[in-house]
């Protein structure tokens, strides 16, 4: 069956272009097309139409995005858009439709569009949460790649993880694989690609979960701007319906920007020598400072790991905790052998207290 | 004043956190003492460093406020006002401390830390106790460090991939071989992967095994003092002050090596290792 179309675009040259490439397809069906929105929201209930393209490079057009969302719920609606802009793409994912496409386009990238906008999930904007710790060896990356494998599973969305720890990335080696591209290449590549282009930057690592690597040698990172990793993450948002996004250890201009962008931001420190809770209320004050207040304080390896021992921990650094995570040898050995999709060690408290951080991700809880 | 001379720089650096690099910092820094040098140790993890803490020490200023007397180009400013000393039982060593806040110390400049360094000229040893990134400011510091002391703890995958990259990237960067030391530590503990098969990885051999003794860790801690002191008959007190003797031309007899614990056989780090190996 081909998809029944309404195409809405104000450029008189365009709209003839596109009209062509569309009626030479056997994918689709133009039903009608409309030079803006309006026309196009109270005329076009009569063909019955299954696929909207708009054109939201008019702004207007943007604007009415909501109302045709509301009225032709079961239809696809996709933005079409000249040149990818993040701001547009992401009010047009607010305003509830699929995603965006980059025009002009051949008729396949309108299939492989649907395709993945579908894939990705509910049609609203992604949450970016991010994992910082003061200092390394917190667990940060551990618990950005469990949460981020139980939200994926749980959601049967699809979920990015973005490796952001430029010089000294562990993710590829907690799944064992090798990817081709990295940050660097996303970064270097960004300004050219459209959303569906983009895609295959990230190793499909299993079923909705996707990576982006970190470069495999330190100097690289250097080529990263926080500029330039902001745009991979804004234009990432719209092609995923999650974002998992592993930070380098302390204040950098690099984590710094990301986190500033950040839903969520998970502070993560693991309990060594006390001095460990010090480090937590400095990083906490910092971003108080910067007037955040998505910052969500995890600590790990708390023993006793118990109710008791978080609020003790919550009177010392003046703030709620969001999770305690216990230790968990097994997980280390797990970690340590590429095996985290498939030896996990399940029914401990270390994954029960990953899940129900996950469901409270997945309903926008936190 | 202090006679014109130019002090030898050791720096400790690692690539992954949790190291040791603080512990060996301020055991490497208080055994240097002990044989009379003038020693200044400096924590330049600025954002979260450690030294003061471990030490139970409390700064009047930090190396934010030299900054801001270098800035002001006062004239009469000594940095030697503003270490800060550490002493017990007769030894003594000087610490320059990082920023109070974490905002202080994201000011830091570069240039300020060389600058204040080449004024710490009276000293004999300056330690620089770094973080574990390749950070403009760590660069700068390994360049005029007469050692680069590179520190691993090799029990995690991700540690030794990280150990292996770094030190593949200090080559890269031209550092002489000669100038690197690599040390391992927790030498002696049980894990999967041994010693041996790190240095065939890296190609190289470690000049120093640092035994493991979280005991005699926690109680220099606990204790703000350095291992002579808080736990004098620990093993890992004994080799510190081994290593603070390699640096100083007064090396006596240097035991061997610690024996490695005999590790289970793991096929899945020799395929992993193998992999890293190519």
């Amino acid at each position: 069956m081909p998809y029944r179309v309404i195409l809405v675009e104000s450029d008189k040259s365009i709209r003839d272009n596109l009209s062509n490439t569309l009626k030479q397809s056997e994918d689709f069906d133009l039903l009608s097309t409309y030079e803006e929105a309006n026309s196009a929201l109270s005329q076009s209930g009569v063909y019955n139409p299954n696929l909207f393209l708009v054109d939201i490079d008019n702004l207007d057009n943007l604007r009415m995005l909501p109302a045709f969302v509301d009225i032709f719920p079961n239809a696809i609606i996709l933005g079409t858009m000249t040149d990818w802009n993040a701001n547009i793409g992401y009010r047009a994912q607010k305003a509830g439709i699929a995603g965006s496409v980059i025009k002009p386009f051949q008729p396949k990238e309108i299939i492989d569009s649907i395709k993945m906008y579908k894939k990705r999930g509910q049609f609203k904007p992604s949450p970016i949460i991010t994992f910082f710790s003061p200092k390394g060896r917190a667990g940060r990356t551990t618990l950005a790649a469990l949460l981020a494998l139980s939200v994926a599973k749980k959601s049967n969305e699809s979920v990015a993880l973005i490796d952001a720890d430029l010089q000294f990335g562990d993710l590829p080696i907690f799944f064992d694989l090798e990817p081709r591209h990295t940050v660097v290449d996303a970064v270097h590549d960004v300004k050219l690609l459209t959303p569906l282009a983009f895609v295959p930057y990230f190793h499909e690592v299993t079923k909705n979960l996707y990576l982006l690597s970190s470069p495999d040698r330190p100097e690289y990172a250097e080529l990263v701007d926080a500029a330039g990793l902001v745009d991979v993450v804004r234009m990432a948002g719209h092609v995923f319906r999650y974002l998992f996004i592993d930070l380098p250890a302390g204040f950098n201009p690099l984590s710094i920007a990301i986190s500033n962008f950040a839903t969520i931001n998970f502070v993560v420190a693991m309990i060594n020598t006390g001095l460990e809770v010090a480090h937590m209320k400095r990083s906490l004050d910092l971003f108080g400072e910067q007037h955040h207040t998505n910052e969500h304080p995890i600590f790990t390896r708390v023993n006793p790991c118990n109710d008791e021992q978080k609020a003790k921990l919550e009177a010392q650094i003046a703030h709620p905790i969001t999770a305690i995570f216990p230790n968990e040898y097994n997980l280390v050995s797990v970690a340590n052998s590429g095996r985290i999709l498939y030896g996990l060690p399940q029914n401990t408290l270390m994954m029960r207290t990953i899940d129900e951080l996950a469901d409270k991700i997945i309903a926008g809880e936190l | 004043m202090p006679s014109e001379r130019n002090s030898i720089i050791i720096s400790i650096f690692s690539t992954s956190s949790g190291n040791g690099k603080t512990i060996t910092a301020i055991n490497l820094a208080a055994g240097l003492a002990k044989e009379g040098y003038a020693v200044c140790l400096m924590d330049l993890d600025l954002q979260f460093g450690d030294v003061v803490d471990y030490l139970k020490l409390e700064p009047k200023y930090t190396i934010a406020d030299v900054q801001r007397q270098i800035e002001s180009k006062r004239e009469d400013f000594d940095v030697k006002d503003y270490l800060t000393e550490y002493e017990h039982e007769g030894l003594k060593f000087s610490v320059m401390a990082p920023p109070e806040t974490v905002w202080g110390a994201y000011r830091i400049d570069v240039t300020v830390v060389e600058n204040i360094i080449n004024q710490l000229k009276w000293f004999d040893f300056v330690i620089l106790d770094l973080n574990a990134m390749f950070s403009a400011l760590n660069l700068a510091m390994l360049d005029i460090s007469t050692i680069i002391n590179y520190i691993g703890i090799i029990d995690f995958l991700p540690s030794i991939k990280n150990f292996k990259v770094g030190y593949d990237t200090l080559i890269r960067f031209e550092y002489e071989e000669s100038k690197i030391r690599l040390i391992e530590n927790r030498s002696n503990s049980q894990k999967l992967i041994k010693g041996d098969d790190v240095e065939r990885l890296v190609g190289e051999k470690f000049s120093h095994r640092l035994p493991n003794d979280f005991p005699a860790v926690n109680k220099s801690v606990n204790s703000g003092m350095p291992l002579m002191f808080a736990a004098p008959d620990s093993a890992l007190t004994k080799s510190y002050k081994e290593l603070a003797r390699s640096y100083t031309n007064r090396q006596e007899n240097v035991s061997p090596p610690v024996e490695q614990v005999e590790a289970p056989k793991a096929n899945i780090f020799s395929r992993v290792l193998g992999m890293l190996f190519n």
